[in-house]
């Protein structure tokens, strides 16, 4: 912070007036729904006419940890952001580095490396079940010819191979995305500082571990940042694919099932409902903290 | 000329003082949407004061579910008449216009018992059946034809017959719903039930009580060996009725268990089965208890507890026209929907269009419903949970049984 500032004070009134109608909109759409969240998640209570709403403290959470279907699914959840994310950056990157390479038609096959990113989730989502149909699925198919499953496994009713088979999925509709932000970071490092790291005599090893990489870090930070955010809070693939059966379910699945499905429930579900919601913020924001921290990002 | 818009504005005003507008949500399934639509055009016809908006709802029962949901709790008006699933009156009852009054005025004295019990909660009418749905089993005539079997009257028998097809013909012996959602349940009522087994009696479970225990086992334990022994390609795990349906109309199984409404399209021009399709009851499970079951399925249509009075009378009057014996006909014939009214059974016309309905008349009349109870969902979801398990081998017949058992009591 700077002790003095340059503007004028009218100026910073003038800025402080336009910055209030961004900071309601904020506030009504992300912190009110936040707040309330929160505040839901203390009471025992259904959206079912005459339910009375009952103080419990935190004992949503304490029975939140000892819901052996909350464990599972933040098991999964773990498994699937670790494994999705981290191939997702290796392909992405070689795939960037091979995009920031001077070839032929280079501006058609950048374009054409993200049509799987372009294609809605819930679209490609229901391609992949059809591709790992036990009797006609080409994915199926090509696995079993090459002696990597018996002939008419259901690839998404087996327990393990159907996590294996969704991450498939996500690595192949997201990796485009993460080679693009990482292409991003490539074209801003100076071709000079090869040069000069050639004629240094540094090999193409050196050069990648010496220059490339630590000039990329910020973007490999962000990069890693919205994968696993994005990563973390997955739904749309797990529930279209397998409903979060065998092994397959997300925090983000059963929190659907406990606010969709059980929103009317004599149980008084939507207060524990709420509770996972405000785990699964917790879960996020503190590994946004972590990485920042780790990476040294500053969001100024 | 400004006189005439003068007037005409004035006149569409007096009108829209005596006509009201009501909305509908209704299916698309198939030629679902189409015929409705001819017949609101004829109620509209009847009752030129009321005008019907029909609004279509996503495909999917659990889709339909999130969307009544989103409506419901947030307890806008529209829209006035709710086309429901058979299991979710209990849960939505208090959103729900209450119609016992008007038991005589719908005639639900016609209707088959089942489905009019299925829309009453604690001794509420809430809703008034439209068209029914009933597990029923499709085999293939000619394959059973040319290797010399007679129709299942048993699960044995079809175990043995699809076993020994399949492995001639290198095809699938017997597809059904096995993937882990509601219709699984429904599969495994009826495995259940057949089995002379049984999950929740009288909103009590009684899923582990000695006089069931055992058949819930021997029907768990044959669902998995239909599986184990290649009866049932392992795949069924992950069908819902479509899959199966593809599988079994493009000629690759003997035997499928399905609705009603497979039949048109596994019998239409372009079905490679056309013709070669018979169907009949679900077989009959072993031993004394064994005997025929299907889960009564179908759709109801509920009145929206916060549209006005004016909205709710033109509601019901919309209600008694589309479930009326002449509409229920005219839906059987063009869209092949199963009626509710026991009558509509005997009309010619019905006959005419679905011959296979007079076979079938028993089996609607004997459908068997699926718990009924406020918290419907989380039994569902034990229930599939638990036998998804043992059919992906992650759990035992037995164990799952004990744990089914502990984990719907504790819903109690």
């Amino acid at each position: 912070m700077k002790a003095k500032s340059d503007y004028k004070k009218a100026d910073i009134w003038l800025a402080f007036w336009l910055i209030i109608p961004t900071l309601i909109a904020i506030g009504i759409t992300a912190f009110y729904p936040l707040g309330q969240t929160i505040y839901d998640s203390f009471f025992k209570w259904s959206l079912r006419p005459g339910f009375q709403r009952e103080f419990v403290g935190f004992q949503n959470y304490i029975n939140l940890f000892q819901d052996a279907r909350f464990l599972n699914s933040l098991w999964n959840t773990i498994y699937f952001t670790f494994f999705s994310v981290l191939i997702e950056f290796l392909l992405g990157l070689v795939t960037a580095l091979i995009l920031n390479a001077e070839f032929r038609l280079r501006g058609l096959v950048r374009a054409a490396v993200l049509i799987p990113w372009a294609i809605p989730t819930a679209v490609s989502s229901q391609m992949w079940k059809w591709m790992y149909n036990d009797q006609y699925g080409v994915i199926s198919l090509m696995l079993y010819n090459l002696g990597i499953i018996e002939q008419g496994t259901p690839i998404l009713g087996t327990p393990g191979l159907a996590m294996a088979g969704i991450i498939a999925v996500d690595v192949w509709k997201t990796t485009p995305f993460v080679a693009l932000l990482l292409l991003a970071g490539l074209q801003i490092i100076p071709n000079e500082l090869y040069e000069a790291a050639r004629i240094d005599g540094a090999s193409m090893w050196k050069q990648f571990t010496s220059i490339t990489l630590p000039v990329l870090r910020p973007t490999i930070g962000v990069t890693l940042i919205f994968r696993t955010l994005d990563a973390l809070r997955v739904f749309d693939v797990v529930y279209i694919m397998t409903q979060g059966s065998v092994g397959t379910e997300t925090l983000a699945v059963y929190n659907r099932s406990l606010l969709m499905d059980n929103i009317f429930s004599p149980r008084g579900l939507f207060g524990y409902g709420s509770a996972l919601s405000v785990v699964i913020f917790l879960i996020i924001g503190i590994f946004t903290v972590i990485y920042m921290r780790s990476l040294n990002i500053k969001l100024d | 000329m400004k006189k005439f818009v003068v007037l005409f504005a004035l006149f569409t005003m007096v009108m829209s003082l005596f006509s009201i507008t009501i909305t509908m949500t209704a299916g698309a399934v198939g030629k679902e949407l189409e015929v409705l639509n001819e017949q609101v055009a004829m109620f509209m016809e009847e009752y030129p004061e009321i005008e019907v908006r029909v609004l279509p709802m996503p495909n999917s029962a659990t889709d339909r579910h999130d969307l009544y949901v989103t409506y419901l709790a947030s307890g806008t008006p529209d829209p006035d008449v709710l086309m429901l699933d058979v299991i979710w009156p209990a849960e939505f009852a208090p959103f729900l216009v209450d119609l016992t009054n008007d038991y005589d005025y719908f005639e639900l004295d016609k209707f088959f018992p089942g489905t009019v019990a299925s829309n009453t909660v604690e001794g509420q009418l809430v809703a008034v059946p439209w068209f029914t749905d009933a597990g029923i089993l499709y085999y293939r005539k000619d394959l059973l034809e040319k290797y010399g079997y007679e129709v299942p009257e048993t699960w044995d028998d079809l175990y043995t017959a699809a076993k020994d097809i399949s492995e001639m013909e290198g095809i699938n012996g017997f597809v059904w719903q096995g993937a882990r959602y509601e219709g699984l349940t429904c599969n495994v009522m009826e495995f259940f039930h057949s089995f002379g087994g049984e999950i929740m009696k009288d909103g009590k479970v009684v899923v582990d009580d000695p006089k069931y225990y055992e058949n819930n086992i021997a029907a768990i334990t044959f669902m998995d060996k239909l599986i184990e022994d290649g009866v049932s390609p392992r795949g069924v795990t992950t069908y819902m009725e479509e899959e199966g349906r593809r599988v079994f109309q493009n000629g690759d199984a003997v035997f499928m268990r399905n609705w009603p409404y497979a039949w048109s399209l596994a019998n239409s021009p372009e079905s490679p089965v056309a013709g070669k399709v018979g169907i009949t009851v679900l077989p009959k499970g072993p031993g004394p208890d064994g005997r025929n079951s299907a889960t009564l399925g179908g759709w109801n249509l509920g009145i929206n507890a916060n549209s006005s009075p004016a909205e709710i009378e033109a509601s019901k009057k919309l209600i008694k026209f589309l479930t009326s014996h002449e509409q229920q006909v005219y839906k059987a014939v063009n869209a092949g929907q199963t009626p509710t009214m026991i009558e509509a059974y005997n009309d010619p016309r019905t006959i005419e269009a679905n011959d296979f309905y007079a076979d079938l008349l028993d089996v609607f009349l004997n459908a068997e419903p699926r718990p009924i109870s406020p918290i419907y969902n989380e039994i569902s979801y034990q229930i599939q949970t638990a036998v998804h398990q043992v059919l992906t081998q992650q759990k035992d017949p037995k164990q799952a049984i004990d744990e089914l058992a502990r984990n719907l009591k504790s819903l109690e």
